[in-house]
């Protein structure tokens, strides 16, 4: 059974409707990309699968779960779900240990010797452990991004999505994220990520879902959908294959 | 403080343990609802965020009917209006409970303004992390907006300080109170007043740098 199973998904946003029917599976220790124009619903679609957009019809099974059933436990589904925002999102009054420490802290109750050497194996992994009292505003788009990583494995989750991990950093900084996530997924995390980076999708993703006004348009191995001789995915890609 | 140390005051000496008295229930006075008015405007800022449309509209109407009508009002309404129902506090409860509903309303107003500049992301990511509403508000929302709205708050600090005086309206003898009856008596208007003008402006001043210690304590480290 795969990890994540969406069926028949539907968001509306007033009159409008974001998403029209999604339907795609995540398999464990997998890595997939959700591609798409700018307002495709894609990032709507990432916020669906944590509830942190409620959707409107539609079911969402994850972990052998239906998350959408009335009654179901959203915090729990959420800590079992890491997510790393398009601008990083770190709280910017806490230092990058206590960003990382937080949850585990709050969240998992651990205590706080234990937080903070869990939150140090996580940035060890990402290089990132001697920064651990420099705060947000001192780090750059690449190390930020590194710590909002750290952050969502302290948590031990199931899947990481990240939400165009790549857009809000330059070409140097893109060619590191990509490794990383690429070495991510090496590492078995299974691994949900919206962008519109061809050269991220490509590096990272077994298949893409292509969605478009809301539907899933295609979904294949990212060359297939390259050579494919479809105007929606030549318009998008813009020549790029 | 010897008055007599200073030549210009030295006819008011004879009045010090008086002024110090007055001094004293100003600083008590000021103190209290400095605190009981952050505490107070925390709360109400909390509750402005509810999810519960009723909840937000009451603190709306409440923050709004505080910051649109003089205090004094209130300060009378419970001093002389609540005999009539049969209710009668100290002057000095009325005094904490009417600056505590209106700095509790200009409080909230700086933590809110406070609250629209924060990054919304962040709340994102810490719903998305796991966290309730109420651990999000704790964590993240107050702490943020309580450290980014410092200049703001300690500026309403400073007018508890000197809006302080007008509660001799309501019987509560304060330092203002004390050196208008020492003015009364020795007739010394211009000394008086210049000295209580004075003693204010130290006041002031200790809050101004408290406040400064504050700040740069607080101070997120890379935000100005």
């Amino acid at each position: 059974m795969a990890l994540l199973e969406v069926r028949n998904l539907v968001k509306c946003h007033g009159d409008k409707t974001v998403l029209d029917g999604v339907s795609f599976e995540l398999e464990e220790g997998e890595a997939k990309v959700i591609m798409g124009p700018s307002g495709c619903g894609k990032s709507t679609l990432l916020r669906c699968l944590n509830l942190l957009n409620e959707p409107t019809s539609g079911e969402i099974w994850f972990d052998g779960e239906d998350v959408t059933r009335p009654g179901v436990d959203v915090r729990a589904l959420r800590s079992r779900i890491g997510f790393v925002f398009q601008n990083f999102a770190l709280y910017r009054h806490m230092s990058v240990l206590d960003n990382v420490a937080l949850a585990l802290r709050r969240l998992k109750k651990l205590p706080t010797r234990e937080a903070e050497e869990r939150a140090l194996e996580e940035l060890h992994r990402m290089e990132m452990a001697d920064k651990r009292d420099a705060y947000p505003a001192a780090l750059s788009g690449g190390q930020s991004q590194r710590v909002a990583i750290a952050r969502a494995l302290a948590m031990d989750p199931k899947v990481l999505f990240f939400d165009e991990p790549t857009s809000a950093l330059d070409p140097i900084m893109v060619r590191e994220v990509v490794t990383l996530i690429n070495r991510l997924y090496l590492d078995n995390v299974t691994i949900l990520c919206v962008t519109h980076d061809l050269s991220l999708a490509r590096h990272i993703s077994d298949r893409v879902v292509f969605l478009d006004r809301g539907k899933v348009h295609a979904e294949d191995r990212i060359e297939h959908l390259l050579e494919r001789n479809d105007e929606v995915i030549d318009e998008f890609f813009g020549g790029e294959g | 403080m010897q008055l007599a140390a200073f030549p210009f005051f030295a006819d008011l000496a004879t009045y010090w343990p008086q002024i110090a008295k007055g001094l004293r229930d100003t600083i008590l006075l000021s103190v209290t609802i400095t605190v009981t008015g952050l505490i107070g405007g925390i709360g109400v800022f909390g509750l402005s965020l509810s999810s519960k449309r009723i909840v937000r509209y009451v603190t709306q109407s409440y923050v709004s009917l505080f910051i649109g009508t003089p205090l004094i009002v209130f300060l009378f309404l419970l001093y002389y209006g609540l005999p009539n129902l049969g209710v009668k506090l100290s002057p000095f409860v009325i005094a904490v409970l009417g600056f505590t509903l209106n700095v509790s309303a200009y409080n909230a107003r700086y933590l809110t303004i406070a609250y629209k500049g924060l990054d919304q992301a962040e709340l994102e990511s810490a719903r998305a992390q796991g966290f309730s509403q109420f651990q999000v508000f704790r964590l993240i929302t107050a702490p943020q907006s309580l450290r980014t709205s410092v200049p703001a708050l300690t500026n309403q600090a400073i007018q508890n300080v000197k809006d302080s005086s007008i509660v001799f309206l309501i019987q509560y003898i304060e330092f203002f109170a004390q050196m208008q009856e020492v003015a009364s008596r020795t007739f010394l208007f211009f000394k008086t007043y210049v000295f209580t003008a004075l003693v204010y402006l130290v006041l002031v001043s200790v809050v101004v740098l408290a406040a400064r210690r504050v700040e740069r304590k607080l101070a997120i480290p890379g935000l100005a």
